[in-house]
Formats: structure tokens, sequence, C-alpha cells
């Protein structure tokens, strides 16, 4: 290394013979991202899963025609419009989360609450619209898992889910293979989308215990809301895991 | 938990010692009006602008372009998007970009795991598609293709 360029700098400090964090984190802040690896790797499973199987199948559904219905506008092909609502709410919802851990390191206590409270209405109108969804395609499949399993299904079950200038063919000679790609796609559908579900409903339980702590002053006592921070990580995560899962299943 | 502990000892068990360990943002509480947090929640709202801009690209192309642009072209446009929004959530909604260079390292190198995660997988998938022409269903769907050639 040249003289010249690190003259002034201090003899590097050993961060790793304890007494300190070497990453200047506490335990909890690291536990969390640790959880948030592992969680990602499960949700990494579930979607490299789903790719496999679609890399198997000859023909797949097409979401510009499986997702192309807006509430209070039936029957009319608004493609991936209503995907991208719910898109916006969450995006929305993490921007409103990461204001709350913002005010959290000023010591505001209204502003956390406020912020908060925000998360919690994006994060219940984000479940509002994925319940909308689900039931749209329930009564479009006929139930949820598992709704295309008799052989026997008439094709005109399943065809309007297909882009026929693609799977048109298939759909004549084959529809056995369509409709095993329709089951796939819905299983794989509501399994990944469900357990996203899952994890917003627990980040929405989660904001509310912060936010009722936050309001009684737990965190104004203890001198620090890290645990915002933490929240924070969960649901920004939550987020980042709906990015994918949207590219996944709305637009690849 | 020893009983004679009020809420507030344990509290301070559980988290009060630990702020003694690091020097992080927690250590220094800024005022929510200063110039600095200013430019801080500036900075958030910009991020929020960036990925709302790249979504609604994204659903452009998938609503318009779809089937005009080459499948292949379209793909790796969404995904490179994709991995731009997750690298701004990250990034900025998460302070990944704020911690210790060390901790980055310690969060991202085992996502290098998806690399070959992906590329195993996709490829089996993509292998048995072709692989497996002695199922009926395959037969049925070769079989007008030659006719036609």
């Amino acid at each position: 290394m040249s003289h010249s360029t690190v003259v002034t700098a201090e003899p590097k400090e050993n961060v790793w013979i304890g007494g300190r964090s070497p990453f200047n984190l506490s335990y909890g802040k690291i536990m969390m991202w640790a959880f948030l690896l592992s969680d990602a790797l499960t949700f990494g499973a579930l979607l490299i899963s789903y790719g496999t199987t679609r890399f198997f199948s000859a023909v797949w559904p097409d979401p510009n025609e499986v997702f192309k219905a807006f509430p209070f506008f039936e029957g009319q092909n608004l493609p991936l419009l209503f995907v991208s609502l719910m898109t916006f709410i969450l995006i929305m919802s993490s921007v409103t989360m990461v204001l709350a851990v913002h005010a959290g390191h000023c010591g505001d206590k209204k502003s956390v609450a406020k912020w908060l409270l925000w998360t919690i209405i994006g994060g219940v109108c984000f479940l509002a619209c994925q319940a909308w969804e689900w039931t749209h395609l329930y009564g479009e499949c006929g139930g949820l898992w598992g709704a295309f399993t008799d052989p026997n299904t008439p094709v005109e079950k399943f065809h309007h889910f297909f882009n026929h200038h693609n799977a048109g063919h298939v759909l004549e000679t084959a529809p056995i293979v369509a409709m095993q790609s329709t089951h796939n796609f819905f299983n794989y559908f509501f399994t990944i989308t469900g357990f996203h579900g899952g994890h917003v409903t627990s980040g929405v339980i989660f904001n509310i215990l912060i936010l009722v702590n936050t309001v009684n002053g737990v965190y104004e006592r203890r001198g620090h809301y890290e645990m915002v921070e933490k929240i924070g990580l969960y649901w920004h995560f939550v987020d980042l895991v709906w990015v994918f899962v949207f590219t996944c299943f709305y637009l690849l | 938990m020893s009983a004679h502990h009020g809420s507030n000892d344990i509290q301070h068990l559980y988290e009060g010692d630990q702020s003694k360990l690091y020097s992080g943002v927690l250590a220094h509480h800024h005022d929510i009006n200063s110039s600095e947090s200013k430019s801080q929640v500036k900075k958030i709202w910009k991020v929020f602008w960036l990925l709302l801009v790249i979504t609604v690209v994204e659903v452009m192309m998938g609503m318009f372009f779809s089937h005009s642009i080459p499948k292949g072209v379209i793909n790796f446009l969404f995904l490179a998007l994709t991995i731009l929004k997750a690298g701004y959530i990250v990034s900025i909604f998460m302070h990944l970009g704020d911690e210790v260079k060390g901790f980055i390292s310690t969060v991202l190198i085992p996502l290098v795991l998806f690399v070959w995660f992906i590329i195993a997988f996709l490829a089996d998938g993509f292998f048995w598609l072709r692989m497996n022409n002695s199922t009926p269903t395959r037969a049925q769907i070769e079989a007008p293709a030659k006719h036609a050639k």
C-alpha cells in the first residue's frame, strides 16, 4: 500500500476482540437479519420450484388472461391493473414504515405512532385486495387448491386462462396438458401468495403491537425505538418478497 | 424469570445493556426538524418515486409489449428491473447500505446460493420437458408440429 494515501489514517482497530459489536449492531437486529435470510431461502425455494414446474410445462396460463379483473368493473378486460394497485399499496406502506423508523431515530413518539398507523392501514388494504382476488379466482376456478384434477374436466373450464395465440394448438389437441398446467399454476399461486399473505398478516399484528407500545410510551422509557426498526426490517422484507412474487406470477 | 424483578429490570437486561456494545444510529438521537433529518426523509420519498416509476414501466411492458418484444429480451428486462427494485428496498429502506461492510457481506454472500439454485433447478425443468418424449401427451403435442413440416 502506498504511504501517500493512508498516512493520516488511524491504525486499524481490531473489533473482534470482544467488548463491542463488530457489526455495530444489536443482537436483536442481527438475529432479525438472520431470520430474514432463512425466510428468503424459503420463499426462494417456493418460487424456484414454481419456475421449475413452469419450465417443464409445454404451455402455461397467461397472466394477462388470468389477472384481468377489477372490483366493480366486472367483465372488462383490465390486465394487471388490480395487481398494480396492490403493489402500489405495499410500496406505499413500506415508505410509511421507513418514515416510522426514521421518526424513531429522532425519538419523536407522535410521528412514530402516526406512521405506524398508516403502515397498518396499508397492510390491511393489501390484505383486503388479496382477499378479493382470491375470492374472484375461487369463482373462476371453482375452488382454490386442486380444482383441476379431474381428467374429464371440459376444456371450457380453463381455456380462458391461456393465450390462444401460443397455446391454442395444445388446447385443441391435448387439453389435458393445459389442464395439468392450470392445476400447477393455481396450486403454486395460492400457496405462494398465501404464504406471503400470511407474512403480511403477522406483520400487521406486529405493527399493531408496537403501535400500542409506542402510544403507551414503552420505547420512550426504554430510550430507543429499536423494536420499530426490527419490525420495520420484517415489513420491508415482506415488500421485497412481493416484488419477486409480482415478477414471477404477473409479469414473466 | 426471577419473580422479584420488575418488568423494567427485565427490559433493561434485554435491551439496555446492549447499547453499550454498539454506537449505531440509536446512540445519537437527532431532531426531526434538523436539516439532516429532512434530507433523509427526502431520500426516502425519492426512492418511493423511483420504485413507483419502475413498477409502472414493468406493468406497461407487461400490458403492451409482452407479445411484440422477443420473450427472452422482455424477461431479461423484467428480471433486471426486479433486481433493481430489490436493491433499492434493501439498501435504502432496510438501511443495509448504511451498515458496516462486514455485515453487508454477511447478509449478501449466502444469497449467492440462489445463483446455483436457480440455474440447477430451471435447467432440470427445461431438460425434463425435452427429454420426456415417452408420455402420450408429449407425443400428442409434437405430432402435429411434425406433420406441418
